[in-house]
């Protein structure tokens, strides 16, 4: 997604002058071309998120939109009191992104994983969350972020099931997207939902393991504070089936799923998978961490057949 | 002393403003007395001669907040009515800075550390993105240079050449659980912001004439730091240099004490 955001910023960079870039001293061999266009415009806060949040939140004091860019562990946890001081009781337009969301960062380790970025950040006054379902849907997000007059945060990940489907539809501002609809309405079925890349687990599972054979309606999600009003497709699918099966790369503690459970008005069934802290963690690939907190499209199967056969 | 500046009629502003100052802490029964007290020469010296109607100020030390509106107050930036609010249910005027509370407070403060990167921020962009002539100054207190983030600030100001950025530390040398070079010592204080590529000077921050010579020093083209040795509780005798005024409320005998020692001070100053 990294290669996709940096092409969308580098656009709203090119139409917004009051816009600029900040980094937190990453972006080798992406963020280029944007230091030799932008001057200025583009600043290296070195290695010191606290420092560059807050600098990011006076810049804004100043009518100014920054986009901050990290690598999500970084550009959430250390700087938390700043994002929620700084920008968020600022109500300010400060657009925090983080690269490499869920495990994303495998074998570099549990310091670069980020499994609790939503949850912290979801609680935090005026913040949105957007957390792209796929490479093609980061401009969408870079675009709705920078028409924003608050804070925002966009976790770009890359997803260890990458599976390019094109969705049947994706909504313009809730950007909630549908990839799959039920073949028979009139039979029992099941509501999938994955949030962010979470939903590429299920896109596997529609392309490798017969997910399309079961009678599933497969959503993305992809912003919060959610709205459901205006997502009237995934509304009337959990009211239809009743069954849902969320999927999510961050730990279920503070995660959407715990949210969206809430949010539903409706349903008999509720299954969340999503990622595990394990004491005795080991570490590899991101599909190597996604098999051992199993979120895998065959787990994914076991639950809805499991709701599909208690239906 | 310093051509055009009037010590004793800032002398004089400051002592209103430490009466009303008083006032406020002895109805509200709220602390933070001693910060207060030990700020407010130098809040009065920026407000009166310093800043400029586009120049930005910014209280790092969020826990002098009530030393800042009363300063507000007296230069006809807060009005009575909100002043009267203070501490109170319903104010904006919290102990704190509340965010988007007063226009004449651009951040929240409180949690130390946070004020620099933010007045940095806002200096790059006035000197780089916006080109505008706008000033930003940001008082320190001494205990947040225990911060890491204060430092990070510093870094950026000095790698950017912040020429339109000025910190003053109120070095009144005791934080919160004891004196400053008992706690985490800073010293050698100015070596450490030399070092960090700051045009450093110190002076006593209760002297009008040494602040107007160490804050109109003609800029090399780097941030400025001025050191203002201050001493905590300033004005009040008992107040001065005690931990305990961090903390204490004012009762009523302590209050007459205070604001007749105020009244004894004034009239000393020469007419």
């Amino acid at each position: 997604m990294r290669v996709d955001f940096v092409k969308a910023v580098e656009s709203v960079l090119a139409r917004d002058a009051d816009s600029l870039f900040v980094t937190g001293d990453l972006g080798f061999n992406a963020l280029e071309g944007l230091v030799a266009k932008y001057g200025k415009r583009f600043i290296n806060a070195g290695v010191a998120e606290q420092g560059m949040i807050g600098l990011a939140a006076g810049i804004a004091l100043t009518g100014l939109r920054p986009w901050v860019y990290s690598i999500a562990p970084f550009a959430t946890y250390r700087c938390l009191e700043q994002i929620r001081n700084d920008v968020c009781l600022h109500q300010l337009p400060v657009r925090i992104v983080g690269n490499g969301g869920g495990y994303t960062y495998g074998i570099m380790g549990s310091t670069h994983h980020a499994l609790e970025d939503l949850a912290v950040l979801k609680v935090l006054p005026n913040m949105q969350l957007f957390f792209p379902c796929a490479n093609d849907q980061v401009a969408a997000a870079v675009a709705l972020i920078a028409e924003l007059d608050g804070p925002s945060y966009l976790r770009l990940s890359v997803s260890a099931y990458n599976t390019d489907r094109a969705p049947l539809s994706e909504h313009p501002v809730t950007l909630t997207r549908s990839y799959a609809t039920r073949a028979d309405r009139s039979k029992p079925g099941v509501t999938v939902i994955g949030a962010g890349h979470g939903v590429q687990v299920a896109l596997r599972a529609l392309t490798a393991h017969g997910l399309d054979r079961e009678n599933a309606d497969v959503f993305g999600v992809a912003r919060f504070p959610f709205r459901l009003a205006e997502d009237s497709a995934l509304l009337a699918s959990v009211l239809e089936t009743k069954n849902v099966v969320f999927v999510e790369e961050h730990y279920a503690a503070g995660g959407m799923g715990e949210s969206m459970k809430l949010a539903l008005p409706q349903f008999t069934a509720f299954s969340l998978m999503s990622a595990s802290y394990r004491p005795d963690q080991r570490y590899g690939s991101a599909a190597f961490h996604m098999q051992q907190t199993e979120l895998t499209p065959e787990a994914l199967m076991t639950l809805v057949q499991a709701q599909l056969r208690s239906t | 002393m310093s051509e055009g500046l009037e010590p004793v009629a800032l002398a004089r502003a400051a002592l209103a403003i430490r009466r009303q100052f008083l006032r406020m802490h002895y109805e509200a029964r709220s602390g933070h007395v001693g910060s207060g007290l030990s700020a407010i020469d130098v809040l009065t010296y920026l407000y009166s001669v310093w800043l400029r109607p586009t120049d930005q100020f910014i209280l790092s030390k969020g826990h002098g907040a009530s030393s800042l509106y009363a300063t507000l107050h007296h230069f006809g930036k807060l009005s009575d009515a909100e002043l009267a609010t203070y501490y109170k249910d319903d104010t904006l005027l919290p102990a704190h800075p509340a965010p988007r509370g007063v226009a004449a407070i651009p951040a929240a403060t409180g949690s130390l550390g946070h004020g620099l990167p933010i007045a940095a921020g806002m200096a790059y962009s006035h000197k780089y993105l916006r080109s505008t002539d706008v000033r930003v100054a940001c008082l320190l207190s001494d205990g947040e240079c225990n911060e890491g983030s204060t430092w990070e600030a510093t870094l950026f100001a000095a790698h950017h050449r912040l020429s339109n950025l000025t910190v003053i530390v109120d070095a009144n040398g005791i934080q919160g659980f004891g004196r400053t070079e008992d706690v985490l010592a800073l010293e050698p204080f100015a070596k450490k912001w030399e070092a960090f590529g700051f045009e450093v000077s110190e002076c006593n921050g209760h002297d009008f004439a040494a602040l107007h010579a160490a804050l109109s020093e003609p800029s090399a083209g780097r941030p400025r730091c001025v050191i203002a040795r201050t001493v905590k509780g300033k004005g009040v005798s008992f107040m001065e240099n005690t931990v305990d005024w961090h903390y204490w409320p004012i009762n009523e005998a302590q209050y007459g004490q205070a604001i007749s020692e105020l009244d004894r001070t004034e009239s000393e100053l020469s007419p």
